[in-house]
């Protein structure tokens, strides 16, 4: 009972998931017994190196793939397919190019079945919390990349949803105006109180903008740690409790990195291998 | 090439307006020029006017023409034969094309087949094809669907396989049905490469259509020119072809000239 509870009070609950590719002789592990929980209007980022399957972890709790075993929980329900409450912001912007600004951002209440009159208002509303007004009659092609971002977060925000999964949404902008947005999505954050995802390998990034960290290892992906980043907003970079914050979280990251690679040169010698073995399962 | 320089023109100097707006319109004194040998060339007898008449006398004829019912007829049944095979190829290629742009097995099953069908020569199955469904208009409109839905596949499925995955996660994110993904999504994304297809299309079948009505005697303007040369009337002819091409280029300003129109707007 108490923990049913327990489990309705996360926004978002990750338990063991795993994540297999290919047949069962020669599978290939991607996410290995991954578990994390959000409350809600948290914001968490997910970072690990380039190619440990982060990504692949966001589009599960995005309902876009299913894990092999283990379950993903939305207010306590499994999630089993897209869900009106979760929405997303790709790296790639994903607009569609024949639609304008305004377009792009009614997309998703269109799809949700909403009226006309409401969507228009709605597309107004969200313009300008990323403040894009002026540009609803422009083409993406017409845009920065930086711009284009900001219809994406704007068409993700426009249908309300509970939780925002953001998939590397500042890797393919330049970092001037990524460190823009990040400040913008910061704000965002604290005035709509709707739980964050981002995933990432931009370690300052996620000090700037996380309540707490999920560090995952490389391939298979596992949970390495989980931190908590307790620093006032709004946060500056340049301030020493940001780079002490910064720092401690590096050295910890480097402490597993070292780790890591220490423990692959371990296995290479076929001796060890049962050792390092009976490391990852402690 | 000459839309994109007049476009940098436009941007950089302003005071190249005037020549940019008449380069815009120098096909017109090219094609006067081409009317302008024509004539000359049947006027000084270099070729006799019984083989090829004076332009002058050819508009003249196809002024005529057009208020003459069996020859707007003629030009309606050609036009039929062509939209028809063009609609039919349509109505099958789209969503095969998609469905193997979309499902890879079912390309694979599929596409080296339509590779096949489509290295035929259209021209040399004219004779099988007459001998199958005479030679009345179904077969003109066959033989159009024919050679209208390679070009339509090849390109249609090209365009699906083109479209970022991304794309597809937006719209199952926002839980699109399946029906609005192909409308809203999959629709307007192959549509560049949809109207390239199209436009292949029309072209290759205005061909074949003239074709199998001049060879096979089927109702239509090919037969009414083939017709008219047999009895002489060569200026007949004449102005039967100048009709047809202005027909091909007025239909193709209007239907692929406004595609172009608004796909110019938001492709890159």
């Amino acid at each position: 009972m108490d923990e049913a509870v327990d489990r309705l009070s996360y926004q978002m609950e990750l338990r063991n998931v795993c994540k297999e590719y290919g047949q069962t002789e020669q599978s290939i592990t991607a996410i290995q017994d991954v578990s994390f929980a959000l409350n809600r209007g948290e914001f968490a980022c997910v970072v690990g190196p380039s190619g440990c399957g982060k990504s692949t972890l966001l589009k599960m709790a995005a309902g876009l793939d299913t894990p092999t075993s283990g379950e993903i929980r939305f207010c306590g329900e499994p999630v089993k397919g897209p869900h009106p409450k979760i929405s997303m912001v790709f790296q790639s912007f994903a607009l569609f190019p024949w639609r304008t600004v305004a377009g792009n951002v009614e997309y998703g209440l269109e799809a949700h079945g909403i009226p006309r009159a409401e969507r228009i208002d709605s597309v107004q509303k969200y313009l300008e919390m990323v403040g894009l007004a002026g540009y609803s009659h422009l083409y993406p092609k017409q845009l920065s990349g930086g711009m284009k971002q900001r219809v994406g977060i704007a068409r993700a925000l426009a249908v309300d949803p509970e939780v925002i999964l953001m998939d590397e949404a500042f890797s393919a902008i330049d970092e001037f105006t990524a460190e823009t947005l990040r400040e913008e999505v910061a704000d965002i954050h604290s005035q709509t109180q709707k739980t964050f995802v981002l995933v990432t390998h931009n370690l300052v990034e996620a000090v700037e903008l996380a309540d707490k960290i999920i560090v995952l290892s490389s391939r298979p992906a596992r949970v390495k740690k989980i931190l908590d980043v307790d620093l006032e907003r709004p946060r500056d970079k340049t301030h020493s409790e940001f780079i002490h914050a910064h720092k401690s979280i590096f050295a910890l990251l480097k402490e597993e990195l070292e780790t890591t690679i220490a423990r692959r040169k371990i296995k290479k010698i076929p001796e060890f291998e049962k050792l390092s073995d009976i490391e990852a399962e402690s | 090439m000459s839309a994109a320089y007049s476009k940098r023109a436009l941007s950089t100097r302003a005071s190249a307006h005037h020549a940019v707006a008449a380069e815009k319109y120098l096909w017109v004194v090219s094609l006067a020029g081409i009317f302008f040998v024509w004539e000359t060339i049947v006027r000084l007898g270099i070729v006799p006017g019984s083989k090829i008449p004076a332009f002058t006398a050819t508009v003249a004829t196809l002024a005529s023409s057009l208020f003459d019912a069996q020859f707007l007829t003629r030009v309606a049944q050609s036009f039929l034969n062509l939209s028809g095979g063009i609609l039919i190829a349509l109505a099958l290629a789209l969503p095969l094309a998609m469905f193997a742009g979309l499902r890879n097995r079912l390309d694979v099953a599929m596409t080296p087949m339509i590779m096949l069908g489509g290295a035929l020569p259209d021209i040399a199955l004219l004779p099988v094809l007459v001998l199958l469904v005479g030679s009345g208009n179904a077969a003109a409109i066959t033989i159009a669907a024919f050679s209208a839905f390679f070009p339509m596949y090849f390109t249609i499925r090209e365009g699906t396989k083109d479209i970022p995955k991304d794309l597809f996660h937006v719209a199952a994110v926002f839980n699109t049905s399946r029906f609005d993904t192909f409308r809203k999504m999959i629709l307007p994304a192959v549509a560049p490469q949809l109207f390239t297809g199209l436009r292949l299309a029309y072209d290759f079948v205005w061909e074949i259509v003239l074709a199998i009505e001049i060879f096979s005697g089927v109702a239509g303007i090919g037969s009414y020119i083939s017709g008219a040369v047999e009895t002489g009337e060569v200026t007949h002819a004449f102005a039967a072809i100048l009709a047809v091409g202005a027909l091909a280029i007025i239909v193709d300003r209007l239907v692929f000239g406004r595609a172009e129109k608004w796909m110019r707007r938001w492709i890159d």
